[in-house]
């Protein structure tokens, strides 16, 4: 908008603005087409076998041949062999699982909530046979891994392919899965094949996938790493990316018919098949999981699940579980796609781009379905996180002020370090230094439960930050109060507390609340410690459904609950800062605080 | 008008040989300061003189270096500071009013919570101090919405509403407007006339002259000349006092 409106006509602009603005983004939503029904769109439910494909063609072709299978084990002990009171689990009895959230059909939280796809489906299975209960953390595929081999989860389920290099972390179990790299590009592209791959290409990887290492390793090129594929397939979509490295399922879930992206290349992986991973050195556990998986297998219950979740032909050459494992019952998958009739995926008639934003951002039905869980689900937690953090960090931060100020040096000192460690680290380091580093240690205390974790994380950040701003408003107080006080009687702490530490407190309310308003939006970073679903905040709901849908619309409506909560605190902010001002000008000696007020006042906007 | 309306008599004060060092300076150098009960005693002196730091040592917001403070001829080096602080009532240039209470809770703060009375009676003793120099009607008011001059007989009622056995001023009427500055020294001269002992550090010289029973000149943190109003106004003896006082009056 080019307005030019003089200062008075100001407000009016800045109304018309506004209307206008709203307009638009109305306008555009309007004119959106009804959307397709939700269960469409619910990328975590099981595609069944109508879904059914045979591998590409270029896989078994021009199969590149891995390593041998011999990390297979001949055959397992019997069921009734396993003691599951030795099987080192954190919790007795129950198995502690860490999973993603935004794999399909692999691994995804459905609309309830509930972790499910193929892989965590037949751990349930498995878990059955073995009279294990389970419970399943999200967390982030590129802290999996360490986070199994430091025992914070028993069992890492997330389509991991048993590569060589991540045996030296962790331990697997025998495979029930197979995967294959797809290249995926946008409609339209000129790379028709991985050998098309050259240097000066954005290529993007899941960060700590093999497809990661495959880029690097097998083609020497340097990916762009995303932290999951959610992300990283609207950034293909949005044409952010030339190519992307992907996981074969993964890509012909995600791929919709009408996406301007296309699967051009297939590949088989190096890393010959999926599996669970275990700690090193929990071998119990992973042969009662061998057992488990050869029992699921022989009872039908894998083949079911497969053709369920999917169904796809198998390589040649390979099953799952133990060399002794009976080879599963799968009907004929040519069969099945040949009687559909299905026109080959591609790029029917790709959107124009203005579409592919207005279906990403304006989807009105995702808006339906995400606001209930955000506000049931989302806002609680997020409350709950930020306003703990702000009690810890109000009563942290109030002794850091006072031992800062102190004239003990032995006060003074430690308040300086603390404040410059937990001020200058990214707050997503000190929440996984706190969370992955503390953790194990206070296991005992918090039954690897990450929330209080989190809550002490964001707490201690905090009190860095509002320790300073309270020092800060204290010191601003002119020393003729504490002179006053004393000399009227009180002592030392009586004198701060009733007449200089309430006074310092009034001046700096205006950067409290900015603190307070950061902290909520810190509080998104708690995901990365892997909350159960009943534990997620805003950010993290809004993530989820935005990886079950592909739409970014549930982030959006994240974002809008951020708003409601913070655009009244940063007027509250405005409210006290004038009203500072306006206090200040009838009060002489205490110029200075204008001064304080003002400076962190700034911020706001 | 009696000094002691909260119950405590005013009492002599005598400072001996005070020697104060202040961020490794030398500010005071011997100071010698007698005060008995009921007298009230003017401290003149060009800045820097050491008048302000005289107050704050002999009220132990400053430890001494060497010497001795007596009150009611009792060494108080001893006592609890705070305890200290409770019988000696101060006044500041810059008044010092807490700007976050009301007027009532600026006076009845101290007595509430250092006297254990209760609200009720911290209350009513406030009142009545306020009333005693003029202010009963702005006892909701803000500190920032009253005048100099009236925030400045606030912190007077301030202090007395602790009952203090001896008052200080420190330049107590220099931030004032001079149409303010009449009122407050009448408001400290009937303070004095009423019993109150009293050390006054002040630039004005008609107040010295007329309200003191003593004056005490005051330079290089030395007493140079102390005596009756009289002698110092109308014979000083030595000469930087005359030059003193020829710069001032």
């Amino acid at each position: 908008m080019s307005l030019c409106v003089g200062r008075r006509a100001k407000r009016g602009g800045k109304l018309l603005g506004l209307t206008a603005t709203i307009l638009m983004v109305c306008g555009l939503v309007l004119a959106a087409p009804v959307a397709p029904a939700l269960a469409d769109r619910n990328q975590c439910a099981p595609p069944g076998l109508d879904s059914a494909s045979v591998l590409p063609k270029d896989l078994t072709e021009n199969r590149v041949v891995g390593r041998d299978d011999d990390a297979t084990t001949a055959t397992v002990e019997s069921l009734s062999a396993v003691d599951i009171g030795e099987l080192g689990l954190a919790t007795p009895g129950v198995l502690t699982v860490g999973t993603l959230s935004d794999a399909p059909p692999n691994i995804c939280v459905n609309p309830e909530g509930e972790f499910t796809g193929f892989d965590n489906q037949l751990l349930r299975a498995i878990a059955k046979k073995l009279g294990l209960q389970l419970r399943f953390f999200a967390t982030d595929f590129s802290g999996l891994l360490a986070q199994v081999a430091s025992r914070r989860f028993d069992v890492g389920s997330a389509a991991i392919k048993a590569t060589d290099p991540r045996r030296r972390t962790v331990a697997f179990t025998n495979g029930y899965d197979f995967g294959y790299y797809s290249l995926v590009v946008p409609a339209g592209s000129a790379i028709t094949n991985f050998s098309d791959l050259a240097a000066g290409q954005r290529i993007g990887v899941v960060q700590g996938t093999v497809a990661e290492s495959y880029v690097v390793d097998t083609l020497h090129l340097q990916p762009v790493k995303y932290p999951g594929y959610a992300t990283l397939y609207a950034s293909l979509k949005a044409r952010q990316l030339d190519a992307w490295v992907a996981p074969g399922t993964l890509a012909s879930t995600v791929i919709r018919r009408d996406d301007p992206a296309v699967v051009v290349a297939n590949a088989f992986s190096p890393g010959n098949f999926v599996a669970y991973a275990v700690a090193k050195d929990n071998q119990p556990l992973v042969n009662a999981l061998n057992s488990g998986l050869d029992a699921v297998i022989a009872d039908g219950t894998w083949a079911k699940l497969y053709c369920l979740w999917v169904p796809r032909t198998l390589p040649p050459g390979w099953k799952p579980g133990s060399k002794a494992a009976p080879a599963p019952d799968m009907p004929d998958f040519a069969a099945i796609v040949a009687n559909q009739h299905r026109e080959p995926v591609g790029p029917a008639t790709p959107k124009s781009t203005l579409a592919q934003l207005r279906d990403s951002f304006f989807d009105w039905d995702m808006y339906r379905e995400a606001i209930p869980i955000l506000l049931t689900t989302g806002l609680p937690n997020t409350l709950i996180l930020t306003n703990s953090a702000i009690i810890i960090g109000l009563a942290l931060g109030m002794v850091l002020a006072m031992a800062g100020m102190s004239h003990s040096r032995w006060l003074r000192w430690p308040a300086r370090v603390y404040t410059d460690i937990f001020r200058g680290l990214p707050e997503v380091v000190i929440i996984l230094i706190i969370g992955l580093g503390i953790g194990p240690l206070v296991s005992g205390l918090t039954h690897n439960n990450p929330y209080p974790l989190g809550i002490a994380a964001l707490g201690l950040m905090a009190a860095a930050y509002i320790g300073e701003i309270l020092r800060s408003g204290i010191q601003s107080v002119d020393p003729g109060q504490l002179e006053a006080s004393r000399a009227l009687g009180f002592s030392y702490p009586a004198a701060m507390r009733l007449v200089v530490v309430p006074q310092g407190i009034r001046r700096v309310l205006p950067a409290l609340v900015n603190q307070a308003i950061a902290l909520l939006k810190g509080s998104a970073l708690v995901y990365f410690l892997g909350l159960v679903a009943h534990q997620r905040e805003l950010f993290q709901v809004g993530r989820d459904l935005n990886a079950q849908s592909g739409s970014l619309s549930p982030l959006v409506a994240a974002g809008l609950f951020y708003l409601i909560l913070t655009i009244p605190l940063t007027h509250l902010v405005n409210y006290i800062d004038t009203r500072l001002r306006r206090g200040r000008a009838a009060t002489e000696p205490e110029k200075d605080a204008d001064m304080v007020s003002s400076t962190f006042g700034q911020g706001i906007t | 008008m009696t000094a002691d309306t909260a119950g405590r008599a005013s009492v002599s004060l005598e400072a001996k040989d005070i020697h104060q060092t202040l961020g490794g300076c030398k500010v005071l150098c011997g100071v010698d300061i007698q005060a008995p009960a009921g007298n009230t005693v003017a401290v003149i002196g060009p800045s820097g003189s050491g008048k302000s730091t005289l107050l704050r040592s002999l009220n132990r917001l400053y430890e001494l270096d060497s010497g001795d403070i007596l009150l009611d001829g009792r060494s108080v080096l001893r006592d609890d500071p705070d305890e200290l602080r409770q019988r000696i009532g101060m006044v500041f240039q810059q008044y010092n009013l807490f700007p976050h209470l009301s007027i009532l809770k600026n006076v009845a703060l101290a007595p509430q919570k250092l006297r254990r009375l209760s609200p009720d009676a911290a209350r009513d003793l406030a009142l009545t101090q306020l009333d005693r120099v003029g202010l009963k009607h702005k006892a909701g008011a803000r500190p920032g919405m009253l005048s100099g001059g009236q925030q400045q007989r606030v912190a007077i009622a301030r202090a007395l509403a602790m009952a203090p056995q001896v008052m200080f001023f420190d330049e107590a009427t220099s931030a004032l407007d001079p149409e303010m500055v009449k009122g407050a020294l009448e408001l400290i001269a009937d303070l004095g006339a009423g019993g109150m002992t009293m050390l006054v550090v002040t630039h004005e010289m008609g107040f010295a002259r007329s309200a003191s029973d003593t004056v005490v000149f005051m330079d290089q943190g030395k007493v140079v000349e102390s005596g009756p109003p009289e002698q110092i106004f109308e014979d000083p003896h030595t000469e930087r006092l005359q030059r003193f006082l020829s710069q001032v009056l």
